[in-house]
């Protein structure tokens, strides 16, 4: 019996080293490029998702962020760039975790070195990282965030937005992708153009969810669309069938879920197709990705992909300034002719970074003067196209892409919707 | 207040059961379209849902009822039975494309697997984490039983990461298979009551007329005089959770085809409603337990789909507790040991 037992606490013995042995594995491999030079060093986090729904676009943004480092030999300027890819996702969560985007911005502001942060995906995650950056004067550009609230008030926001995100009272927070003010648009334009009549629209509760459900409402009357419900829901609920009878009843013919794949995205689009099988579905860039669309990867069934369009702030990567050089570059690299269109944004927030602190010389590891060369980038070119940031750090940039089903299961460009267009 | 109090006592529980179905009731047959037929689609999918809890439920019932152990770990043994069930009909190519026989054949199959799988996996657990604890105090199984838990759904978040799954709609979910008067009943109504029927008849036949049945129920009554009486203990405890196992099983199947989606987390609320269902009807009855699962179902479903789906975790366990209030012993409990 005793030998028994001493081989039960024995295995257990081997399993928690081999579960360690995996996890500070991971630890090393997350630490990305690095080298060390006498002229100095700066050191870049990038915040993201790796887990769960979301990891095929950020695994993209990741490698795009490591491609543009890669081209610049790990410098810029006169300093050699340290970068750390963190993870604001648990296994657990399938999706952010506060309390992770929080460990992951701690750790950039107790670290001297650190002068640029990209990040984050997900809206609801930079509600919680600003403030922790803000208050150690860090910058910070989203590849990602569209909620309108993270960095202007009005329409779509909710009162004390966005000052109550900069405890300084001053901005350290910028981004790349238009904000969802001119998704919200987009998504009407579609809806209009596909001739619905009564539009449904469910939210997943989160900031950039109900943001965005709320901001269509709002646009819907200008735009012509008719709204007849905005109902945020319980992700983990086991089905929406209550919920899809609820809107057959109200005479929906296209539905709109706002929110992210990990939030019951695939399991509403599917009762709601069930109980009005003609309804036309939509959805906004945070299911606008291979693991809601691909049946694959346990998304919507290919009979409902037929239904479903979606926008993205990414047009045909093709189609952009440095597109072409862009894709052979990370072919190259990677040996993936068709990464995720959100792996240009990668590159590009890792680009705007190293050419920032490369243009202040000397003063590239100064955070304060790397925040400002930032809010002063006016008429910038770049892979996206040319662009600047305004006086809240929002993009200059307007265009969205609307994409559909395509034959591979994964969401295929189809035209760009230009703003008020 | 004597008559009052003698009323309640007698007809409260009556009372407390029907008051959200009569409540909807009149308020169908005094609204715009008076029509009972809202309701009894309710109850229809509620009765379907609850299946689903009662067959989860037979499975900690039998275990308390033999060894007085709320085996925590039982709801992660119905997730594995989900993932199991999706997983060996992808493996065997039964998809949207296959032929209806292909899919009747293929879904057999696959419930014998997941029965298979689900009752081993709880067999091993007893033979591992339980029985060498048979003798500890009660607190030490208990806390084992959360701990198997929380390994089994660190199994299920390997095997499909932390989102929930969407599994493929292989009975067409909410196709309509008949109608009387208005009420529907869907093809996932049909599969959930085919099932659970057949299964709960068959393991209360066994439980009352085999011969390891029998030891079932000696060694529930008293494990020490069934021990005198030569009936091995122990293989009575391993046949007790190998029942339960298949019965979760069998309700993972059933659920991974009703819900489409499947989830490392849904064991913990599926769990949590059938251990309800269980101390409803009164733990250590089989009967009880099924009852307790539909009653949850039709519950839950009324206030899904009249309350609002954030209520009703806060309403299934109210009528809990008042039950419990009324009836402490359940509603058709009997005595355990632990109570006599």
């Amino acid at each position: 019996m005793r030998a028994r037992q001493f081989g039960v606490a024995a295995c257990i013995a081997v399993l928690s080293l081999g579960a360690a042995a995996c996890g500070s594995s991971k630890k090393k491999s997350s630490a990305g490029s690095s080298t060390t030079s006498s002229g100095g060093t700066v050191d870049i986090y990038s915040s993201l998702p790796l887990q769960g729904a979301s990891k095929d676009q950020t695994g993209a943004m990741v490698k795009g962020i490591q491609l543009a480092l890669k081209e610049a030999k790990s410098k810029a300027g006169q300093f050699t760039v340290n970068y750390q890819s963190l993870d604001d996702s648990t296994a657990q969560a399938g999706s952010w975790d506060p309390g992770q985007t929080a460990t992951d911005a701690r750790k950039a502001v107790q670290d001297s070195k650190a002068v640029y942060y990209i990040g984050e995906f997900n809206s609801g995650a930079s509600v919680v990282s600003i403030p922790i950056l803000n208050q150690a004067g860090i910058p910070q550009v989203s590849p990602a965030n569209t909620y309108p609230g993270l960095t202007t008030s009005g329409p779509g926001t909710v009162a004390g937005e966005p000052d109550k995100y900069y405890p300084t009272g001053k901005r350290t927070y910028l981004r790349i992708v238009p904000q969802d003010r001119i998704q919200a648009a987009a998504l009407l334009t579609t809806m209009k153009g596909d001739g619905c009549t009564k539009v449904a629209i469910a939210n997943d509760k989160e900031t950039y969810g109900a943001g965005l459900a709320r901001l269509v409402e709002l646009q819907s009357k200008a735009a012509g669309v008719n709204v007849v419900d905005n109902t945020g829901i319980e992700k983990t609920a086991p089905n929406f069938r209550s919920y899809a009878s609820t809107v057959k009843g109200k005479g929906a013919d296209c539905f709109l879920f706002s929110g992210v794949t990990a939030n019951g995205a695939a399991q509403i689009n599917k009762d709601v197709a069930a109980a009005i099988p003609t309804v036309k579905l939509y959805g906004p860039d945070g299911t606008c990705e291979s693991g809601f669309t691909n049946p694959a990867k346990h998304g919507i069934p290919a009979t409902l992909g037929k239904a479903f369009k979606c926008t993205v702030a990414t047009q045909d990567l093709k189609a952009y300034p440095g597109g072409q050089k862009f894709l052979a570059s990370f072919k190259a690299a990677y040996g993936d002719a068709n990464p995720d269109p959100y792996a240009i944004y990668g590159y590009e927030a890792m680009k705007l970074g190293l050419d920032t602190i490369a243009g202040l010389g000397a003063k590239g590891n100064d955070k304060t003067a790397v925040l400002a060369a930032l809010f002063a980038t006016k008429a910038r070119s770049s892979v996206l196209g040319t662009y600047g940031f305004d006086k809240n750090g929002d993009t200059t940039l307007t265009d969205y892409g609307l994409y559909t089903f395509g034959p591979d299961g994964n969401p295929a460009f189809s035209k760009t919707i230009k703003q008020g267009g | 207040m004597q008559v009052v109090r003698g009323f309640l006592s007698r007809y409260g529980l009556i009372l407390a059961l029907a008051a959200l179905p009569i409540f909807y009731g009149v308020k169908d047959l005094t609204g715009k379209h008076p029509s009972l037929a809202p309701l009894a689609n309710n109850l229809v999918s509620g009765i379907s849902n609850g299946s689903i809890w009662a067959m989860i439920a037979v499975g900690y019932t039998l275990v308390y009822g033999i060894i007085e152990l709320i085996n925590f770990a039982h709801g992660d043994v119905f997730m594995i039975g989900s993932f199991t069930s999706q997983a060996f009909w992808s493996l065997i190519g039964v998809t949207l494309a296959t032929s209806t026989f292909g899919v009747i054949g293929g879904l057999l199959v696959t419930l014998v697997v997941a029965m298979v799988c689900c009752g081993t996996l709880n067999v091993m657990i007893e033979r591992v984490a339980y029985r060498p604890l048979r003798n500890a105090p009660k607190l030490a199984p208990l806390i084992t039983a959360v701990g198997f838990s929380f390994i089994l759904q660190n199994v299920g978040l390997l095997w499909l990461g932390g989102s929930q799954a969407s599994v493929d709609n292989l009975i067409h979910q909410g196709s309509k298979v008949f109608s009387i008067g208005g009420v529907v009943i869907h093809r996932e109504d049909v599969l959930a009551v085919g099932l659970t029927v057949p299964l709960v008849i068959a393991l209360t036949l066994f439980i009352n007329q085999s011969r390891l049945g029998k030891a079932m129920r000696a060694t529930a009554q008293d494990p020490e005089a069934a021990r005198l009486m030569g009936i091995n203990v122990d293989t009575t405890i391993s046949m007790t959770f190998l029942l339960g196992g298949m019965l979760a099983g069998a309700a993972g199947l059933i659920y991974a085809l009703y819900q489409t989606q499947v989830w490392f987390f849904q064991g913990f609320r599926g769990g949590l409603f059938a251990f309800t269902a269980a101390v409803m009807g009164g733990i250590g009855n089989i009967r009880g337990a099924v009852l307790g699962g539909i009653i949850i179902g039709c519950i839950q479903q009324i206030s899904d789909n009249r309350i609002g789906p954030q209520w009703t975790d806060a309403i299934i366990f109210g009528y809990l507790i008042m039950i419990m209030v009324f009836r402490p012993q359940g509603l058709i409990g009997e005595e355990t040991r632990e109570a006599g």
